[in-house]
Parts: structure tokens; C-alpha cells; sequence
């Protein structure tokens, strides 16, 4: 699996792997990837998987993010990138091996049949994923939240000023079954939802009004991050974790 | 609202099999669909499916009657969902016993997608690899993740989609009903807004076809018995390698159809 070497200098200080999961980097220590240094902004960048490639995103940071020496807002990394934070380095490392973990399997004398569907049960799955050296699957090994998921209310009208995101699906809108009730008269009834995974994240997604994050509209399903502000209907919604 | 969701469903052995492993049932009066793609040696695939179809909805109409939930209460869901995934874990025990009567040495299991209708508001429950789909504003959006050794590593950034696509894998799942007596049943819920159209499918449907076609086929169908007829005769086309059923979901403000549409089963 790739990873993530934080250095200073020339210790490591941590290694995250890059799994499903995106690494969240900043100083504030509720990142995966925390760097306690006053040069780094509390929510500095994120590191994510998209279809394999490993994506870098800073979220506007004050003191910008670096990669071999360019100042970048979004860019796809690869093996050996080095990514400055502050006076601190993150580098890339994807040494993944595929070839070699899909034949070891398929060799094995319990293989698959062509079109045949095989069950793993829970032991043979257990040993398998170890093999491959993973934790189970990505939705189990997310570690629990301890902080609450939270909408605050920034702009328009509401019939509440924060709302902690407690459901699987939160719905923005008029409708009676709507969480964050929209009181404007002319609100729709069913404006924008919000689901949460299996891996605890938080996907805004359009429904009958196209909701836009940090300015930008989104019309597909939209992974939440700290900070993010939400414009939809008429009203300003900010995500945040709440203690 | 019951008259504003329209629905069709279609099943077809396929051009290899011997015979269609999978089921589906559909049950308007308590807006309960669910699909099943059974595996299992001899026959055993076939009466898989068909326990776990059957069970589910008689289950889900026996705890609307007031019986206790199989298992623990989820928090965070609405009841409906929370009475769907009982349903499952009865049906999940059903084949389980069915299978240790047959002998121990007869694998018995199935997948389930099964979704539940309140308003604007979907339960989707599933195990395995049998899948739902919304198309919305022409975009089409997977609403269920795989239960598979592929679709993890995919997850855990192991393997790009196209790697996957590609791989021997596929038929590796890592949760399925009936193969112990306790199952992990995944529920989402979901929005079905007007204009919307829902898939659930089995993998015979989503091996042949990729998602820009399915999004074509359901978007330039009127109803949702031609979209279902539609999409298993273009899987069919596309090689047939397996069983494929459809079951398609419409809301639509101005639908002549209610659920008074009867649908079909292929030969």
C-alpha cells in the first residue's frame, strides 16, 4: 500500500499508509497526519486515493504546501515525491506489488474456478487480508470519532443554529422528514442530502438543488472535509467537528 | 406517494448457465423490493436466493405486524431499516439451516440487495456483490459498495479500477447469506426524489455492461418494465456470461403506471 514518511529532517516521525481512507494533514489533532508546528494550518492539506492515483489537496493554507519545491493546490503524487509542510517533508512512498499478491492467490490450490463465486468466511478472510497485510476490511478499520460531525449555520434561515450530524442520511430541505428544516417560504422540500459511510466519512450530494462547497458546484456525490463551507438554498452551512 | 413510484423486473438465465440462480420479488403493498443471486453446488444456488427473497419479505411483513428484531437495534437508522435488516438476518439464518440439513459439505449462500420505500426516503440493505444504482440528473451513482475481494482492494487503494477490471478475482466475496450463522448486513439510507430512476442488479448485469451504458438505457426508457427488459437483453448481447435480473424503481411526478404494472420473468 503507498504511504505517507512524515520527516523532519532526517528522522521519521510517522508513517501513515494510504488506504481508502484520505490522510488528513494539519495541527490540529484530530488529523491523521498530525504536525505541531505554528507554521501549519490547523486543517493544512489532505492525501487521497482517486481510483488508485494518490491525490494531494491543500485546503488554501496559509503557508502553502510544497511539492519538490512547487507551490501546488491540487496535484497527483507519485513514489519518491517529496511534499514540504511548514519545515517539515512528507515523501511518497507506492512500492505496490499487485502482480505478485493476485497470483500467489490464484495459485493456490483452493482457487477459484472461473465464474464461480467463492465465499471467504471470516477465518480464511482474516488470514487472506493478512496476507495481503491489511486490517479487514477499510470500513473496520476506520478508528472511532470521538468529536461530533456538525453543520453551523453561517447564513439564511434555519430552525436551527447548528445541527450534529447523528443520521446515516441527513436531508437539507422543507420536508417534514428534512433535519436541517430550511424556514424560508420558498425553500424546497428536499434541497441537498448528506450520507455517511461505512468509514464514518461525510458525502454531500445534490438533490433537487445543486449545493456548492467552498464556491464550487458540486453535482455528484461530495466528500466532506473540516471547514468546508456549503451553500445550498439559500443558506450557509459550515462542516466541522465539534468536541 | 404509492402512486408516483412506477416499477419493472426482468430475470434471464443468460447465454452459459444452466440454470438462473437468481431471484427477486417485489412486494408493493409494504414497498419492499429485493434480489438475490444464489451460489451453491447442483441446485442449491437456485433455492439459496429463493429462501432469501422469500424470507425477507415475509419477515419484514411479520416485524410490520409487531414481532421483536432479529439482532441488535441500529441506531442512527429509521425503524424501516432496522426491521429490512432483521428480515435479512432471518433469511441469512434460513439458508444457513438449510444448508447443514443438506449435509455439511454442501456450500450453500446468496447475495441480497433489497430496498424500502417511505416517501422520498430509501432503507437500502445488501450483502455481497448485487448492487443498486440511482440515476439522477443523467448521472448514475452506485448507492451500495461491493462485499468483494476486489472491490476492497480497490477501497484500500491496492488496485486502480482498471486493474480490477481486469482481474481473476471477481468472483471472490467477502460476505454473503447463509455461509454462518451471523451475517454483517450493510444499510444505507438514501433519497428518491422525483425523476429519479433505481437499479438493483445482480453481477450478470454489471460484468457486461458498463455505467455510461446502463445510465443510457435507463435514461431514454419511458418506463421502468422496458428499462428492466431493455438492460437484460443488452447484457445478454454483451456475452451473458451469467445470470442477469434487473429490477427497475421510477419516481415520477406525471406516471400513468402505478404499482398495478405486472412484470415478467425471461425464459
Amino acid at each position: 500500500m503507498p504511504k505517507l514518511v512524515l520527516k523532519f529532517e532526517n528522522a521519521v516521525l510517522q508513517e501513515v499508509p494510504v488506504s481508502s481512507k484520505e490522510v488528513s494533514i494539519g495541527r490540529s489533532p484530530d488529523n491523521a497526519l498530525v504536525i505541531d508546528n505554528p507554521a501549519v494550518s490547523h486543517y493544512h492539506a489532505r492525501v487521497f486515493n482517486e481510483e488508485g492515483r494518490i491525490m494531494l489537496e491543500d485546503f488554501g493554507s496559509l503557508n502553502g504546501t510544497f511539492v519538490n519545491g512547487q507551490r501546488v493546490k491540487m496535484i497527483a503524487l507519485k513514489h519518491g515525491d517529496s511534499v514540504a509542510v511548514g519545515k517539515h517533508t512528507i515523501v511518497v512512498s507506492d512500492s505496490r506489488d499487485l502482480d505478485g499478491f493476485a497470483s500467489s492467490y490464484a495459485a493456490k490450490p483452493a482457487a477459484p474456478k472461473l465464474n464461480e463465486t467463492v465465499i471467504l468466511d471470516t477465518k480464511e478472510r482474516r488470514a487472506f487480508m493478512q496476507q495481503v497485510a491489511a486490517g479487514g476490511e477499510s470500513a473496520q478499520v476506520a478508528p472511532a470519532r470521538l468529536k461530533v460531525p456538525t453543520l453551523v449555520v453561517r447564513k439564511g434561515k434555519t430552525s436551527q443554529k447548528e445541527y450534529p450530524l447523528t443520521d446515516k442520511l441527513t436531508v437539507v430541505g422543507k420536508s417534514t422528514m428534512a433535519t436541517v428544516k430550511l424556514t424560508s417560504w420558498f425553500a424546497p422540500r428536499v434541497a441537498a442530502q448528506i450520507n455517511r459511510r461505512e468509514d464514518q466519512s461525510y458525502y454531500l450530494g445534490p438533490a433537487d438543488k445543486v449545493p456548492s462547497v467552498n464556491g464550487r458546484p458540486i453535482d455528484r456525490p461530495t466528500k466532506l472535509s473540516p471547514g468546508d463551507v456549503i451553500d445550498v438554498a439559500g443558506v450557509q452551512l459550515e462542516f466541522v467537528y465539534r468536541d | 406517494m404509492r402512486n408516483k413510484i412506477e416499477f419493472g423486473a426482468c430475470s434471464d438465465i443468460g447465454c452459459v448457465r444452466e440454470g438462473n440462480e437468481d431471484s427477486f420479488g417485489a412486494a408493493p403493498d409494504v414497498r419492499l423490493f429485493v434480489l438475490s443471486d444464489g451460489m451453491g453446488g447442483l441446485a442449491f444456488g437456485e433455492v439459496a436466493s429463493r429462501i432469501a427473497v422469500e424470507t425477507i419479505i415475509r419477515e419484514y411483513r411479520g416485524a410490520k405486524a409487531g414481532t421483536g428484531l432479529n439482532g441488535d437495534s441500529i441506531e442512527g437508522v429509521s425503524e424501516a431499516s432496522n426491521r429490512l435488516v432483521s428480515a435479512i438476518h432471518a433469511a441469512n439464518k434460513a439458508i444457513y439451516q438449510n444448508a447443514e440439513q443438506n449435509g455439511a459439505n454442501q456450500q450453500m449462500g446468496a447475495t441480497v440487495v433489497a430496498v424500502h420505500l417511505a416517501e422520498e426516503r430509501m432503507s437500502l440493505a445488501h450483502v455481497g456483490d448485487s448492487r443498486a444504482y440511482r440515476l439522477r440528473g443523467g448521472q448514475l451513482e452506485q448507492l451500495t459498495r461491493d462485499h468483494s475481494f476486489i472491490a476492497e482492494q480497490v477501497r484500500q487503494g491496492r488496485m486502480t479500477q482498471l486493474e480490477a477490471g481486469r482481474s481473476g478475482l471477481q468472483n471472490v466475496l467477502l460476505r454473503a447469506l447463509g455461509t454462518s450463522p451471523k451475517v454483517d448486513v450493510e444499510i444505507t439510507e438514501e433519497l428518491i426524489l422525483d425523476g429519479d430512476i433505481v437499479l438493483l442488479c445482480s453481477d450478470g448485469l454489471t460484468r457486461e455492461l458498463t455505467d455510461a451504458r446502463i445510465a443510457a438505457i435507463l435514461g431514454s426508457c419511458d418506463e421502468a418494465q422496458e428499462a428492466a427488459d431493455r438492460l437484460v437483453e443488452a447484457a445478454k448481447q454483451a456475452g451473458g456470461g451469467d445470470n442477469i435480473t434487473a429490477i427497475v424503481l421510477r419516481r415520477d411526478a406525471n406516471s400513468r403506471n402505478s404499482f398495478a404494472r405486472m412484470f415478467r420473468i425471461g425464459r
